[in-house]
Protein backbone atom coordinates (compact mmCIF):
# COMPACT_ATOMS: atom_id res chain seq x y z
CA UNK A 1 0.00 0.00 0.00
CA UNK A 2 2.85 2.82 0.85
CA UNK A 3 4.65 1.27 -2.42
CA UNK A 4 1.36 2.54 -4.19
CA UNK A 5 0.98 5.85 -2.67
CA UNK A 6 3.80 7.03 -3.64
CA UNK A 7 3.90 6.06 -7.14
CA UNK A 8 2.53 9.61 -7.82
CA UNK A 9 5.65 11.33 -6.96
CA UNK A 10 7.91 9.01 -9.17
CA UNK A 11 9.13 11.13 -12.47
CA UNK A 12 6.63 9.79 -15.23
CA UNK A 13 7.95 7.83 -17.67
CA UNK A 14 6.81 6.15 -21.19
CA UNK A 15 8.39 2.90 -22.44
CA UNK A 16 11.58 4.12 -21.10
CA UNK A 17 11.54 7.62 -22.39
CA UNK A 18 11.70 10.14 -19.55
CA UNK A 19 8.29 12.43 -19.57
CA UNK A 20 9.54 15.09 -17.57
CA UNK A 21 10.38 17.48 -19.98
CA UNK A 22 6.51 17.11 -21.74
CA UNK A 23 5.48 17.72 -17.69
CA UNK A 24 7.75 20.34 -17.22
CA UNK A 25 6.81 22.86 -20.65
CA UNK A 26 3.03 21.68 -21.42
CA UNK A 27 1.32 23.63 -18.76
CA UNK A 28 2.53 26.89 -20.91
CA UNK A 29 0.89 26.25 -23.36
CA UNK A 30 -2.41 26.65 -21.58
CA UNK A 31 -1.90 30.29 -21.47
CA UNK A 32 -2.96 32.78 -24.83
CA UNK A 33 -0.23 34.40 -25.60
CA UNK A 34 -0.49 38.20 -26.16
CA UNK A 35 -2.14 39.29 -29.50
CA UNK A 36 -0.67 42.43 -31.52
CA UNK A 37 -4.32 43.82 -31.45
CA UNK A 38 -4.70 46.99 -29.22
CA UNK A 39 -7.63 45.20 -27.38
CA UNK A 40 -7.42 41.36 -26.06
CA UNK A 41 -9.94 38.97 -24.91
CA UNK A 42 -10.83 37.95 -21.66
CA UNK A 43 -8.28 35.52 -20.93
CA UNK A 44 -5.49 38.15 -22.17
CA UNK A 45 -7.01 40.71 -20.13
CA UNK A 46 -7.55 38.95 -17.10
CA UNK A 47 -3.88 37.31 -17.15
CA UNK A 48 -2.26 40.78 -17.73
CA UNK A 49 -4.19 41.99 -14.83
CA UNK A 50 -3.19 38.89 -12.47
CA UNK A 51 0.62 39.68 -13.50
CA UNK A 52 0.42 43.55 -13.48
CA UNK A 53 -1.32 43.94 -10.20
CA UNK A 54 0.78 41.06 -8.50
CA UNK A 55 4.53 42.67 -9.22
CA UNK A 56 2.90 45.88 -8.79
CA UNK A 57 2.06 44.67 -5.39
CA UNK A 58 5.38 42.34 -4.77
CA UNK A 59 8.10 44.83 -6.01
CA UNK A 60 6.50 48.22 -3.88
CA UNK A 61 8.92 47.70 -1.04
CA UNK A 62 11.91 46.75 -3.18
CA UNK A 63 14.15 50.19 -4.87
CA UNK A 64 14.20 50.68 -7.93
CA UNK A 65 17.74 48.70 -8.38
CA UNK A 66 15.52 45.53 -7.34
CA UNK A 67 13.00 46.13 -9.88
CA UNK A 68 15.48 44.47 -12.80
CA UNK A 69 13.93 41.32 -11.08
CA UNK A 70 10.58 41.82 -12.07
CA UNK A 71 10.51 39.66 -14.87
CA UNK A 72 11.77 36.93 -13.17
CA UNK A 73 9.76 36.54 -9.96
CA UNK A 74 6.51 37.11 -12.20
CA UNK A 75 7.68 34.02 -14.79
CA UNK A 76 8.13 31.82 -11.45
CA UNK A 77 5.42 33.21 -9.85
CA UNK A 78 2.89 31.84 -12.79
CA UNK A 79 5.17 28.54 -13.57
CA UNK A 80 4.60 27.22 -9.55
CA UNK A 81 0.86 28.42 -9.25
CA UNK A 82 0.36 26.61 -12.62
CA UNK A 83 2.24 23.58 -12.19
CA UNK A 84 0.63 22.93 -8.59
CA UNK A 85 -2.42 24.08 -9.70
CA UNK A 86 -2.29 21.41 -12.25
CA UNK A 87 -1.23 18.72 -10.25
CA UNK A 88 -4.30 19.06 -8.34
CA UNK A 89 -5.90 17.19 -11.64
CA UNK A 90 -6.22 13.52 -11.46
CA UNK A 91 -3.68 11.23 -12.85
CA UNK A 92 -1.41 14.03 -13.19
CA UNK A 93 2.32 14.30 -12.36
CA UNK A 94 3.34 17.25 -10.34
CA UNK A 95 6.88 18.60 -10.94
CA UNK A 96 6.60 20.55 -7.37
CA UNK A 97 6.56 17.65 -5.73
CA UNK A 98 10.28 16.58 -6.74
CA UNK A 99 12.73 18.19 -4.44
CA UNK A 100 15.21 18.11 -7.02
CA UNK A 101 13.37 21.27 -8.88
CA UNK A 102 12.28 23.08 -5.74
CA UNK A 103 16.51 22.89 -4.83
CA UNK A 104 17.01 23.49 -8.16
CA UNK A 105 14.88 27.09 -8.22
CA UNK A 106 15.67 28.15 -4.72
CA UNK A 107 19.41 27.83 -4.18
CA UNK A 108 20.57 29.67 -7.60
CA UNK A 109 18.23 32.24 -6.87
CA UNK A 110 18.78 32.78 -3.22
CA UNK A 111 22.84 32.22 -3.83
CA UNK A 112 22.49 34.72 -6.40
CA UNK A 113 20.52 37.38 -4.35
CA UNK A 114 23.38 37.00 -1.29
CA UNK A 115 26.31 37.11 -3.88
CA UNK A 116 24.59 40.53 -5.31
CA UNK A 117 24.18 41.68 -1.76
CA UNK A 118 27.77 40.84 -0.32
CA UNK A 119 29.13 42.19 -3.11
CA UNK A 120 27.23 45.54 -4.28
CA UNK A 121 27.36 46.06 -0.32
CA UNK A 122 29.50 44.24 1.73
CA UNK A 123 29.29 45.82 5.39
CA UNK A 124 25.20 46.38 4.62
CA UNK A 125 24.63 42.88 4.22
CA UNK A 126 26.93 41.99 7.08
CA UNK A 127 25.07 43.90 9.06
CA UNK A 128 22.14 42.18 8.61
CA UNK A 129 23.39 39.07 10.30
CA UNK A 130 22.99 41.24 14.14
CA UNK A 131 19.92 42.74 14.68
CA UNK A 132 19.68 46.10 15.90
CA UNK A 133 19.36 46.68 19.97
CA UNK A 134 20.86 43.06 20.66
CA UNK A 135 22.33 43.33 24.41
CA UNK A 136 26.33 42.61 24.28
CA UNK A 137 26.61 39.24 25.78
CA UNK A 138 24.36 37.43 23.16
CA UNK A 139 26.24 38.87 20.30
CA UNK A 140 28.68 36.01 19.43
CA UNK A 141 25.50 33.97 19.67
CA UNK A 142 23.36 35.81 18.13
CA UNK A 143 25.96 36.16 14.83
CA UNK A 144 26.39 32.22 14.52
CA UNK A 145 22.37 31.78 14.69
CA UNK A 146 21.50 34.47 12.27
CA UNK A 147 24.31 33.15 9.45
CA UNK A 148 22.67 29.81 10.21
CA UNK A 149 19.57 31.26 9.33
CA UNK A 150 20.89 32.80 6.81
CA UNK A 151 22.58 29.42 5.00
CA UNK A 152 19.27 27.19 5.74
CA UNK A 153 16.79 29.76 3.97
CA UNK A 154 17.15 27.92 0.07
CA UNK A 155 16.69 24.31 2.11
CA UNK A 156 13.90 26.02 3.66
CA UNK A 157 12.38 27.62 0.70
CA UNK A 158 12.72 23.98 -1.47
CA UNK A 159 11.91 21.89 1.40
CA UNK A 160 8.46 23.79 2.14
CA UNK A 161 7.10 23.80 -1.32
CA UNK A 162 7.83 20.47 -2.09
CA UNK A 163 6.42 19.69 1.82
CA UNK A 164 3.57 21.26 1.35
CA UNK A 165 2.81 20.20 -1.92
CA UNK A 166 3.59 16.27 -1.49
CA UNK A 167 1.81 16.14 1.99
CA UNK A 168 -0.81 17.45 0.68
CA UNK A 169 -1.15 15.40 -2.60
CA UNK A 170 -0.44 12.12 -0.26
CA UNK A 171 -3.60 12.81 2.04
CA UNK A 172 -5.57 12.80 -0.97
CA UNK A 173 -4.61 9.88 -1.96
CA UNK A 174 -4.81 8.44 0.94
CA UNK A 175 -8.72 9.67 1.85
CA UNK A 176 -9.49 9.04 -1.76
CA UNK A 177 -8.86 5.65 -1.07
CA UNK A 178 -9.94 4.88 2.30
CA UNK A 179 -13.36 6.52 0.57
CA UNK A 180 -13.02 4.05 -2.09
CA UNK A 181 -12.41 1.64 0.13
CA UNK A 182 -15.64 2.11 2.69
CA UNK A 183 -17.69 2.87 -0.72
CA UNK A 184 -19.49 -0.32 -0.71
CA UNK A 185 -19.43 -2.06 3.04
CA UNK A 186 -19.73 1.43 5.11
CA UNK A 187 -21.72 3.89 2.93
CA UNK A 188 -22.06 6.44 6.02
CA UNK A 189 -18.12 6.15 6.85
CA UNK A 190 -17.24 6.35 3.08
CA UNK A 191 -19.52 9.80 2.60
CA UNK A 192 -18.07 11.26 5.69
CA UNK A 193 -14.51 10.45 3.72
CA UNK A 194 -15.94 12.03 0.96
CA UNK A 195 -17.07 14.96 2.82
CA UNK A 196 -13.13 15.62 4.02
CA UNK A 197 -11.84 15.01 0.64
CA UNK A 198 -13.95 17.64 -0.32
CA UNK A 199 -12.63 20.21 2.08
CA UNK A 200 -9.28 18.72 1.36
CA UNK A 201 -9.40 19.62 -2.26
CA UNK A 202 -10.30 23.13 -1.13
CA UNK A 203 -7.79 23.25 1.18
CA UNK A 204 -4.95 22.30 -1.42
CA UNK A 205 -6.43 24.43 -4.03
CA UNK A 206 -5.62 27.35 -1.43
CA UNK A 207 -2.24 25.74 -0.65
CA UNK A 208 -1.17 25.24 -3.78
CA UNK A 209 -1.67 29.09 -4.47
CA UNK A 210 -0.39 30.05 -1.39
CA UNK A 211 3.21 28.59 -1.27
CA UNK A 212 3.70 29.49 -5.02
CA UNK A 213 2.92 33.17 -3.54
CA UNK A 214 5.02 32.66 -0.66
CA UNK A 215 8.00 31.27 -2.67
CA UNK A 216 7.79 34.52 -4.49
CA UNK A 217 7.33 36.57 -1.48
CA UNK A 218 10.08 35.74 0.21
CA UNK A 219 12.86 35.40 -2.66
CA UNK A 220 11.26 39.30 -2.60
CA UNK A 221 11.90 39.39 1.19
CA UNK A 222 15.52 38.45 0.66
CA UNK A 223 15.82 40.50 -2.67
CA UNK A 224 14.72 43.73 -0.70
CA UNK A 225 17.16 42.88 2.04
CA UNK A 226 20.25 42.32 -0.33
CA UNK A 227 19.80 44.98 -3.05
CA UNK B 1 11.56 26.35 -21.85
CA UNK B 2 9.26 28.65 -19.99
CA UNK B 3 9.24 31.22 -23.34
CA UNK B 4 5.86 31.68 -23.38
CA UNK B 5 5.14 32.40 -19.60
CA UNK B 6 8.05 35.01 -20.28
CA UNK B 7 6.51 36.29 -23.28
CA UNK B 8 3.25 36.64 -21.25
CA UNK B 9 4.92 38.00 -18.67
CA UNK B 10 6.74 40.20 -20.48
CA UNK B 11 3.65 41.85 -22.57
CA UNK B 12 1.57 42.26 -19.40
CA UNK B 13 4.47 44.06 -17.53
CA UNK B 14 5.45 46.13 -20.98
CA UNK B 15 2.59 48.57 -20.25
CA UNK B 16 2.73 48.99 -16.60
CA UNK B 17 5.41 52.18 -16.03
CA UNK B 18 9.08 51.42 -14.74
CA UNK B 19 9.26 48.09 -14.54
CA UNK B 20 8.32 47.69 -18.27
CA UNK B 21 10.87 49.70 -19.41
CA UNK B 22 13.57 47.20 -20.39
CA UNK B 23 11.51 44.29 -21.00
CA UNK B 24 9.50 45.53 -24.74
CA UNK B 25 12.39 44.04 -27.03
CA UNK B 26 12.23 40.72 -25.95
CA UNK B 27 9.55 39.79 -27.30
CA UNK B 28 9.94 41.04 -30.44
CA UNK B 29 12.22 38.85 -31.69
CA UNK B 30 10.65 35.53 -31.68
CA UNK B 31 9.16 36.26 -35.00
CA UNK B 32 6.31 34.69 -33.82
CA UNK B 33 3.55 37.01 -36.03
CA UNK B 34 3.83 37.45 -39.50
CA UNK B 35 4.86 41.16 -38.79
CA UNK B 36 2.44 43.15 -41.07
CA UNK B 37 -0.05 45.06 -38.69
CA UNK B 38 -2.20 46.20 -42.13
CA UNK B 39 -5.18 45.43 -42.63
CA UNK B 40 -6.16 43.91 -39.65
CA UNK B 41 -8.74 40.83 -40.26
CA UNK B 42 -11.98 41.57 -38.27
CA UNK B 43 -11.98 39.09 -35.50
CA UNK B 44 -14.74 37.56 -34.00
CA UNK B 45 -16.53 39.26 -30.85
CA UNK B 46 -17.09 35.90 -28.74
CA UNK B 47 -15.23 32.92 -28.75
CA UNK B 48 -16.51 29.24 -30.06
CA UNK B 49 -19.51 28.09 -28.72
CA UNK B 50 -19.21 25.22 -26.73
CA UNK B 51 -21.88 23.04 -25.69
CA UNK B 52 -21.33 21.72 -21.40
CA UNK B 53 -18.55 23.68 -21.00
CA UNK B 54 -16.36 21.80 -23.16
CA UNK B 55 -17.62 20.10 -25.81
CA UNK B 56 -17.38 22.31 -28.93
CA UNK B 57 -20.66 22.98 -31.18
CA UNK B 58 -19.10 21.37 -34.15
CA UNK B 59 -19.33 17.79 -32.85
CA UNK B 60 -22.91 18.01 -32.97
CA UNK B 61 -23.58 20.29 -36.41
CA UNK B 62 -20.93 16.90 -37.64
CA UNK B 63 -22.93 14.22 -36.18
CA UNK B 64 -26.55 15.97 -36.56
CA UNK B 65 -27.35 14.55 -40.35
CA UNK B 66 -26.97 11.11 -39.35
CA UNK B 67 -28.12 10.69 -35.72
CA UNK B 68 -29.91 13.55 -35.08
CA UNK B 69 -29.97 15.11 -31.59
CA UNK B 70 -29.43 12.59 -29.34
CA UNK B 71 -26.25 11.04 -31.39
CA UNK B 72 -23.04 12.64 -29.74
CA UNK B 73 -25.00 11.95 -26.24
CA UNK B 74 -25.57 8.09 -26.85
CA UNK B 75 -21.82 8.28 -28.40
CA UNK B 76 -20.37 9.59 -25.25
CA UNK B 77 -22.81 7.02 -22.73
CA UNK B 78 -21.48 4.22 -25.30
CA UNK B 79 -18.08 5.68 -24.97
CA UNK B 80 -17.96 5.86 -21.03
CA UNK B 81 -19.76 2.40 -21.04
CA UNK B 82 -17.19 0.16 -23.39
CA UNK B 83 -14.01 2.46 -21.19
CA UNK B 84 -15.41 1.37 -17.78
CA UNK B 85 -16.76 -2.52 -18.69
CA UNK B 86 -13.50 -3.23 -20.36
CA UNK B 87 -11.58 -1.82 -17.86
CA UNK B 88 -9.84 0.36 -19.90
CA UNK B 89 -10.54 2.80 -17.02
CA UNK B 90 -10.35 1.17 -14.13
CA UNK B 91 -12.25 3.25 -11.19
CA UNK B 92 -9.78 3.43 -8.01
CA UNK B 93 -9.46 5.97 -5.35
CA UNK B 94 -8.57 8.64 -7.71
CA UNK B 95 -12.10 8.29 -9.33
CA UNK B 96 -13.00 9.69 -5.93
CA UNK B 97 -10.80 12.32 -5.86
CA UNK B 98 -11.64 12.99 -9.41
CA UNK B 99 -15.13 13.54 -8.82
CA UNK B 100 -14.00 16.24 -6.01
CA UNK B 101 -11.81 18.42 -8.09
CA UNK B 102 -13.91 18.63 -10.57
CA UNK B 103 -17.29 18.93 -8.70
CA UNK B 104 -15.28 21.88 -6.91
CA UNK B 105 -14.13 23.29 -10.11
CA UNK B 106 -17.32 23.20 -12.11
CA UNK B 107 -18.84 24.94 -8.54
CA UNK B 108 -16.38 27.76 -8.71
CA UNK B 109 -16.78 28.43 -12.16
CA UNK B 110 -20.81 28.28 -12.19
CA UNK B 111 -20.51 30.40 -9.48
CA UNK B 112 -17.98 33.08 -10.12
CA UNK B 113 -17.78 32.57 -14.12
CA UNK B 114 -19.89 35.86 -14.69
CA UNK B 115 -18.57 38.13 -12.15
CA UNK B 116 -14.75 37.62 -13.53
CA UNK B 117 -16.24 37.95 -16.81
CA UNK B 118 -17.45 41.05 -16.13
CA UNK B 119 -14.92 42.35 -14.53
CA UNK B 120 -12.69 41.40 -17.62
CA UNK B 121 -15.30 43.58 -19.53
CA UNK B 122 -14.68 46.06 -16.93
CA UNK B 123 -11.09 46.30 -17.49
CA UNK B 124 -11.19 46.54 -21.13
CA UNK B 125 -13.83 48.81 -21.08
CA UNK B 126 -12.32 51.33 -19.13
CA UNK B 127 -9.24 51.07 -21.82
CA UNK B 128 -11.78 51.92 -24.31
CA UNK B 129 -13.19 54.35 -22.80
CA UNK B 130 -9.93 56.01 -22.07
CA UNK B 131 -8.61 56.24 -25.61
CA UNK B 132 -12.30 57.05 -26.41
CA UNK B 133 -12.13 59.64 -23.90
CA UNK B 134 -8.82 61.18 -25.88
CA UNK B 135 -10.04 61.25 -29.02
CA UNK B 136 -13.85 63.08 -27.48
CA UNK B 137 -11.21 65.69 -26.00
CA UNK B 138 -8.84 65.92 -29.20
CA UNK B 139 -12.58 66.35 -31.26
CA UNK B 140 -14.12 69.11 -28.91
CA UNK B 141 -10.96 71.00 -28.85
CA UNK B 142 -10.76 71.29 -32.91
CA UNK B 143 -14.34 72.24 -33.13
CA UNK B 144 -13.92 74.64 -30.26
CA UNK B 145 -10.93 75.79 -32.67
CA UNK B 146 -13.35 76.04 -35.67
CA UNK B 147 -15.28 77.95 -33.42
CA UNK B 148 -12.91 80.57 -32.48
CA UNK B 149 -11.60 81.10 -35.72
CA UNK B 150 -15.45 81.39 -37.04
CA UNK B 151 -15.50 84.47 -34.08
CA UNK B 152 -11.71 85.45 -35.34
CA UNK B 153 -12.89 86.22 -39.10
CA UNK B 154 -16.41 87.55 -37.77
CA UNK B 155 -14.42 90.11 -35.74
CA UNK B 156 -12.28 91.00 -38.85
CA UNK B 157 -15.74 91.98 -40.90
CA UNK B 158 -16.39 94.16 -37.57
CA UNK B 159 -12.99 95.90 -37.47
CA UNK B 160 -13.34 98.16 -40.37
CA UNK B 161 -16.35 99.79 -38.61
CA UNK B 162 -14.61 99.87 -35.62
CA UNK B 163 -12.01 101.86 -37.48
CA UNK B 164 -14.81 104.28 -38.70
CA UNK B 165 -16.09 104.70 -35.56
CA UNK B 166 -12.91 105.58 -34.10
CA UNK B 167 -12.19 107.94 -37.10
CA UNK B 168 -14.93 109.99 -36.88
CA UNK B 169 -14.68 110.06 -32.80
CA UNK B 170 -11.23 112.17 -33.93
CA UNK B 171 -12.60 114.28 -36.22
CA UNK B 172 -15.25 115.21 -33.97
CA UNK B 173 -12.69 115.59 -30.96
CA UNK B 174 -10.53 118.13 -33.38
CA UNK B 175 -13.15 119.59 -34.48
CA UNK B 176 -14.58 120.42 -30.96
CA UNK B 177 -11.25 121.33 -30.19
CA UNK B 178 -10.45 123.76 -32.85
CA UNK B 179 -14.19 125.26 -32.16
CA UNK B 180 -13.37 125.41 -28.89
CA UNK B 181 -9.91 127.49 -30.09
CA UNK B 182 -11.92 129.41 -32.62
CA UNK B 183 -14.41 130.31 -29.65
CA UNK B 184 -10.93 131.16 -27.40
CA UNK B 185 -9.64 133.30 -29.56
CA UNK B 186 -12.77 135.24 -30.21
CA UNK B 187 -13.44 135.92 -27.16
CA UNK B 188 -10.40 137.41 -26.18
CA UNK B 189 -10.61 139.47 -28.81
CA UNK B 190 -13.61 140.91 -28.30
CA UNK B 191 -12.01 141.34 -24.25
CA UNK B 192 -9.46 143.70 -25.89
CA UNK B 193 -11.52 145.45 -28.58
CA UNK B 194 -14.26 146.11 -25.52
CA UNK B 195 -11.59 147.64 -23.19
CA UNK B 196 -10.50 149.68 -26.03
CA UNK B 197 -13.94 151.06 -25.83
CA UNK B 198 -13.97 151.23 -22.50
CA UNK B 199 -10.62 153.62 -22.83
CA UNK B 200 -12.09 155.68 -25.50
CA UNK B 201 -15.66 155.97 -23.64
CA UNK B 202 -13.60 157.04 -20.40
CA UNK B 203 -11.37 159.68 -22.62
CA UNK B 204 -14.91 161.35 -23.73
CA UNK B 205 -16.29 161.30 -20.84
CA UNK B 206 -13.60 162.96 -18.91
CA UNK B 207 -12.74 165.67 -21.70
CA UNK B 208 -16.27 166.18 -21.57
CA UNK B 209 -16.50 167.19 -18.01
CA UNK B 210 -13.27 168.87 -18.27
CA UNK B 211 -14.86 171.02 -21.04
CA UNK B 212 -18.46 171.63 -18.98
CA UNK B 213 -16.03 172.82 -15.68
CA UNK B 214 -14.27 174.93 -17.64
CA UNK B 215 -17.08 176.99 -19.46
CA UNK B 216 -19.08 176.51 -15.98
CA UNK B 217 -16.04 178.04 -14.51
CA UNK B 218 -15.94 180.84 -17.09
CA UNK B 219 -19.32 181.62 -16.96
CA UNK B 220 -19.45 181.84 -13.18
CA UNK B 221 -16.19 183.62 -13.90
CA UNK B 222 -17.63 186.04 -16.64
CA UNK B 223 -20.41 187.42 -13.94
CA UNK B 224 -19.70 190.50 -12.38
CA UNK B 225 -21.30 191.84 -9.43
CA UNK B 226 -23.16 194.14 -10.96
CA UNK B 227 -24.76 191.37 -12.94
CA UNK B 228 -25.56 189.25 -10.35
CA UNK B 229 -27.37 192.09 -8.05
CA UNK B 230 -29.60 193.04 -11.62
CA UNK B 231 -30.53 189.42 -12.02
CA UNK B 232 -31.25 188.66 -8.13
CA UNK B 233 -33.52 191.71 -8.13
CA UNK B 234 -35.09 190.37 -11.58
CA UNK B 235 -35.66 187.06 -9.58
CA UNK B 236 -37.36 188.99 -7.11
CA UNK B 237 -39.45 191.28 -9.04
CA UNK B 238 -40.45 187.49 -11.06
CA UNK B 239 -41.63 186.07 -7.96
CA UNK B 240 -43.21 188.80 -6.06
CA UNK B 241 -45.24 188.56 -9.80
CA UNK B 242 -45.81 185.00 -9.36
CA UNK B 243 -46.79 185.07 -6.33
CA UNK B 244 -49.26 188.03 -6.69
CA UNK B 245 -50.70 186.13 -9.94
CA UNK B 246 -51.19 182.74 -7.37
CA UNK B 247 -52.56 184.83 -5.08
CA UNK B 248 -54.99 186.35 -7.71
CA UNK B 249 -55.73 182.80 -9.14
CA UNK B 250 -56.54 181.51 -5.23
CA UNK B 251 -59.29 183.94 -4.41
CA UNK B 252 -60.82 183.45 -7.60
Amino acid sequence: MTMNLFNQFLSPTFLGLPLIAIALMAPCLLYPSPAPWWQSNRWTTLQNWFIGSFIKQILSPINTKGHSWALLLATLMVFLITLNTLGLLPYTFTPTTQLSLNMAFAVPLWLAIVIMGFRNSPTHALGHLLPEGTPTPLVPILIIIESISLLIRPLALGVRLTANLTAGHLLIQLVSSAAFSLLLSQTTAASLAVSLLLLLTILEIAVAMIQAYVFVLLLSLYLQENV
Amino acid sequence: MMSRLVILSANSLKGSGPFGAGLVHASRSLHTSSQSRAPVPPLPETGGKVRHGIFPEEIFQLLYPKTGVTGPYMLGTGLITYLLSKELYVINNETLSAICIFSVIIYGVKKFGPSVAAFADKLNEEKLAKAQEVKDLAMSGLTQAIENEKKEQWRVEGRAMLFDAKRNNVAMLLETNYRERLHMVTNEIKRRLDYQIALQHLNRRLEQEHMINWVEKSVIGSITPQQEKESIAKCIADLKMLAKNTQAKATV
